[in-house]
């Protein structure tokens, strides 16, 4: 039968709701403003430089390896550039622009646009990126050298020549107050500043449905009971360091945590329980990185242990026969 | 007993307004009816006509021998002009009975009360004879939900007023306009199948139809219970699960939790198929959207088709238009107005595309997990789109994919705009055929 040319013929459903991956990845950029505008308050044009040159890199990099893998560019999404801001935000201000933009280029080549895209990556671009860039230090070392010549400062900033609040923590220095620690307390990465602020951010995440409460509250509160059994103030744990930025920011990624609540929850446990290890075990280093991206490798298998039964279906006779 | 939801689901907004308010008319017989033989899920018809005989209203023009099936009678008198192959909205083609209609239109006279036969099997008896099917949308024969297995017996009947559908209002109207059809038939229904008591199950978005139905109701053993608003509340296991607690298993029919559910204008039918012997040649459609000039429920007869209905409703405003058979949820998008209004159609759905969803480009799941907190068969929509996709039959199955029951809320809110239901759809008869020996 001739078809109508003035009918419009596709699959049901015919409605959808109004959310794109492109919007939610703007929403966490968005949610990413309060603590970036604190962190430009602090460090000024060392800051505005690092954030521009890692937005700039992902940009170049997502075009480069779209264009070499024969496809079509996806900045639309907002992926990209939300990769680039939070590799600035786990960077100290005075970092040198070359291994930011490697870590950023790390991260959305070979850990996302290798992966096959926005989607397929098994990893945090990001937290890969900065990983990456720990575990190449000798390539870091030498770029350190060949590039000396060309570091970037807009003068030293007063605020990093004290220690973080991580390392006082470490030290057993005496802590600044809890309200200081809460608002700002600069000193380490970018995304450090100030847990305030990435708490507004999280808050707007949330009341834009983004945010599943699991991951973030089992990280959290993990961390808090660990530390507290071990004798250690828990609220200091949880303001300091990239915790807040980790928990609410980092290991909620839809795409590297897994998609079963239960699962979630497991998720989050892990976490926190590989930060508290790394930070009592193996200082100074900071575990939260660590810790959300080892467990990213755990996710398949935490969803296949995790399945829901069917409707209709019971626990017992549920099929668990599925591969991943 | 309150109902308690159901686990996944969504709340959509409902675009009832264009016509939930809005009377049933009846409009203008049609010139021409195309009457399929096959507008229930089961066996096709045989035609009992040929081409050149001339035809009563109520008429049995199409019957089969087969247990699951249903006949099906002439809408309206006229001459019979082709017995062939014709389009339906299913996108399919089906046999179908073509009949001129005569311009003098004898009514059709209802069978005298006394002839009426209240036994179980005279019950089941003319409900078959009516040729009636479920008509919510699936088509399923009605006389044969009647009939349960032995070993499976039917203690409650639901019946199904949720029309959890955005947009549609037939079943909003016939509540209200016909509850004393309603439950007669509902009471038909319960003693037909020898069931205790009978729910009429109706969402809480439609309090003037529970309203007509509870001051209309003297019978102790129907009771009228509101649901939340909710889709898909009308989906079969979804509805059992929220009123009674119980739980279909997967591949199984309700009657092995002791339910049978059926639509509220099944019931309507089944009164006046006990009643006056009445087939079911005409039903209450809903032509709505926000590209039909003049949104309606109208009675149609069966084999009207779509074009002359839309006429009745103004034509649409603007083309293109996106003419939904069903509901926008679950409904088929036609590509062609010449295809008849069937027994099993609840509404017509008429959008401008503009507002209205067409496939577009999709991109990779990004695992978002929308779809697994919306599935109401508590399936992994996210998985299966991933195995349907790149066409592994057996992870696809082993996902459950056959146990989709096609509802659309995976794809309503997926972020990267992937048409889950199209690959489920496309997925299920490859399940099938390698399932075959």
């Amino acid at each position: 039968m001739k078809a109508d040319a003035e009918l419009v013929v596709s699959s049901a459903p015919h409605l959808r709701d109004n959310r794109t991956v492109g919007r939610a990845m703007r929403d966490v950029f968005l949610a990413l403003m309060p603590v970036t505008a604190v962190s430009l308050y602090f460090f000024r044009w060392n800051a505005l430089f690092l954030i521009s040159v890692c937005l700039i890199t992902a940009v170049f990099t997502e075009i480069l390896f779209r264009r070499m893998m024969k496809k079509e560019p996806t900045l639309h999404d907002w992926s990209a550039v939300l990769t680039g801001l939070f590799v600035a935000m786990l960077f100290p201000a005075t970092t040198p622009w070359w291994k930011a933009a490697l870590a950023v280029f790390i991260g959305i080549g070979l850990a996302k646009e290798l992966a096959g895209g926005l989607g397929r990556n098994r990893f945090n671009p990001a937290l890969f990126g900065l990983v990456a860039l720990m575990l190449l230090s000798p390539l870091v070392a030498f770029l350190d050298e060949q590039f000396a010549s060309l570091y970037v400062s807009f003068g030293t900033v007063d605020v990093l020549t004290q220690a973080t609040p991580l390392a006082m923590l470490h030290q057993g220095m005496e802590m600044p107050s809890y309200t200081s620690l809460l608002t700002a307390f600069p000193g380490g990465a970018l995304g450090e500043t100030s847990p305030l602020f990435l708490f507004i951010g999280a808050a707007y995440l949330f009341y834009r449905g983004h945010l599943n409460w699991r991951i973030p509250a089992s990280i959290l509160l993990t961390v808090a009971a660990l530390t507290a059994v071990l004798g250690q103030n828990p609220i200091e744990h949880l303001l300091v360091g990239s915790l807040p930025l980790g928990a609410f920011f980092m290991a909620t990624d839809w795409v590297t945590s897994p998609f079963t609540n239960k699962g979630k929850v497991i998720f989050g446990v892990c976490i926190g329980i590989g930060v508290v290890i790394f930070r009592l075990g193996l200082a100074p280093t900071e575990g939260v990185a660590y810790s959300i991206l080892i467990m990213n490798g755990f996710v398949p298998m935490i969803e296949r242990w995790t399945l829901r039964p069917q409707f209709g279906q019971n626990r017992q006779t549920m099929a668990r026969s599925v591969e991943p | 007993m309150t109902p308690k939801p159901f686990m996944g689901g969504l709340k959509i907004p409902h675009y009832k307004s264009f016509t939930e308010h809005a009377s049933i008319t009846v409009i203008p017989a049609p010139e021409q009816l195309v009457i399929p033989l096959r507008q229930h899920i089961g066996a096709p018809c045989n035609s009992l006509v040929k081409v050149g005989d001339a035809v009563t209203t109520g008429q049995k023009i199409g019957d089969s021998d087969a247990f699951v099936s249903a006949p099906v009678h002439a809408s309206l008198s006229g001459r019979v002009t082709a017995v062939e192959m014709r389009p339906s909205h299913s996108g399919q083609d089906v046999p179908s009975v073509v009949i001129d209609v005569d311009d003098a239109q004898q009514p059709w006279c209802p069978s005298a009360p006394e002839t009426r036969d209240l036994t179980k099997d005279g019950i089941i008896a003319a409900v078959k004879e009516a040729g009636i099917v479920g008509m919510g949308g699936a088509g399923f024969p009605t006389a044969v939900k009647l009939q349960p297995p032995a070993d499976k017996p039917v203690d409650t009947v639901l019946l199904n007023g949720c029309e959890c559908e955005p947009y549609l209002t037939c079943d909003h109207r016939v509540m209200v306009e016909m509850p004393e059809q309603i439950l007669k038939g509902a009471a038909y229904i319960r003693q037909a199948l020898g069931a205790e008591t009978v729910l009429i199950c109706v969402e809480d978005n439609k309090p003037d139809a529970v309203e007509a139905l509870r001051q209309r109701n003297t019978d102790q053993s129907t009771r009228i219970v509101t649901v939340p608003t909710k889709y898909p509340q009308g989906a079969e296991k979804q509805l059992i699960k929220a009123v009674l607690g119980r739980e279909v298993p997967p591949q199984l029919l309700p009657f092995a939790v002791g339910v049978v559910v059926q639509n509220v204008g099944t019931a309507v039918a089944v009164c006046e198929a006990v009643d006056q012997g009445k087939p079911l040649v005409e039903r209450v459609v809903t032509v709505t959207g926000d590209n039909i000039a003049d949104p309606k429920n109208l009675r149609v007869p069966v084999g009207t088709l779509l074009s002359h209905v839309i006429e009745q409703c103004g034509g649409l405003i603007k083309t293109p238009a996106k003419v939904i058979v069903g509901g926008p949820m679950t409904g088929v998008a036609q590509k062609s107005l010449s295809v008849p209004v069937t027994k099993a159609v609840t509404g017509i759905t008429v959008l401008n595309p503009a507002t209205a969803v067409t496939n577009g480009e999709y991109t990779h799941c990004v695992r978002c997990g929308r779809c697994v907190d919306g599935c109401p068969m508590l399936l992994y929509p996210n998985q299966i789109s991933v195995f349907c996709e790149a066409n592994l039959v057996e992870r696809a199955r082993q996902w459950n994919t056959m146990d989709c029951i096609e509802c659309g809320i995976c794809a309503y809110v997926c972020p990267s705009n992937r048409p889950i239901i199209r690959f489920v759809q496309d997925m299920k008869p490859r399940i099938q055929a390698a399932q075959r020996p």
